[in-house]
């Protein structure tokens, strides 16, 4: 029983500990990924052929090994 | 015959179409076909709806293209290929073996608190059990 206690107290500190650093970490990666696609919304046709030409140099190196 | 069709050999009409004319009926021709492409392009892109489907999904549509470029660019018979589908499958995976291993551990701790929440047998009886058992 004292051994769970101790488990749970452990978990409860780690929690504090992390839980900040992650709730930033979630609300920087929403931040990103927000950023990234308005970016893509604001130039879909540049964006488009830029992942065309990037599968493609991927492809045609793959394809010379 | 008529007139027209004289005209085609231009050996028995008296009417011959003139340059000027020619040129006109090039023209109109040519901005016809012009007009039938551009409605065809405009339905081609009404149909695929790529502004929509970008809004929409914007990673899905990158990927797409980048799958595509990846095809033309020769690379869909290479061993890359292979171990990109053995990835996907794997992360693909991920969501059903998280799930299995939340039920996994959730079952043990249910069973680790009922395990403790038993009175645990006393030694005169755990004796007897043991005498009687064997």
């Amino acid at each position: 029983m004292e051994a769970t206690q101790q488990l749970k107290q452990k978990a409860r500190e780690v929690e504090e500990r992390l839980g900040p650093q992650i709730e930033e970490a979630k609300k920087n990666l929403n931040d990103l990924n927000t950023r990234i696609k308005s970016f893509i919304r604001e130039r879909p046709g540049m964006c488009l052929l830029g992942a065309l030409a990037f599968g493609f140099i991927v492809g045609r190196i793959a394809s010379r090994r | 015959m008529s007139e027209r069709e004289h005209s085609g050999n231009g050996a028995h009409g008296n009417h011959r179409p003139g340059l000027g004319e020619r040129v006109d009926h090039i023209g109109s021709s040519a901005q016809e076909i012009f007009t039938e492409a551009r409605d065809a392009v405009a339905d081609l892109q009404r149909t695929l709806d790529i502004k929509g489907r970008m809004e929409r999904h914007p990673y899905a549509m990158l990927t797409a293209a980048a799958a595509v470029g990846y095809v033309l660019g020769g690379g869909l018979l290479t061993s890359l290929t292979g171990r990109l589908i053995r990835v996907a499958v794997k992360i693909a995976a991920v969501p059903f073996i998280k799930e299995e291993l939340v039920n996994i551990a959730q079952n043990t701790l249910s069973g680790f608190s009922a395990r403790a929440s038993e009175p645990k047998p006393s030694a005169e009886t755990s004796s007897t059990s043991g005498a009687s058992g064997i």
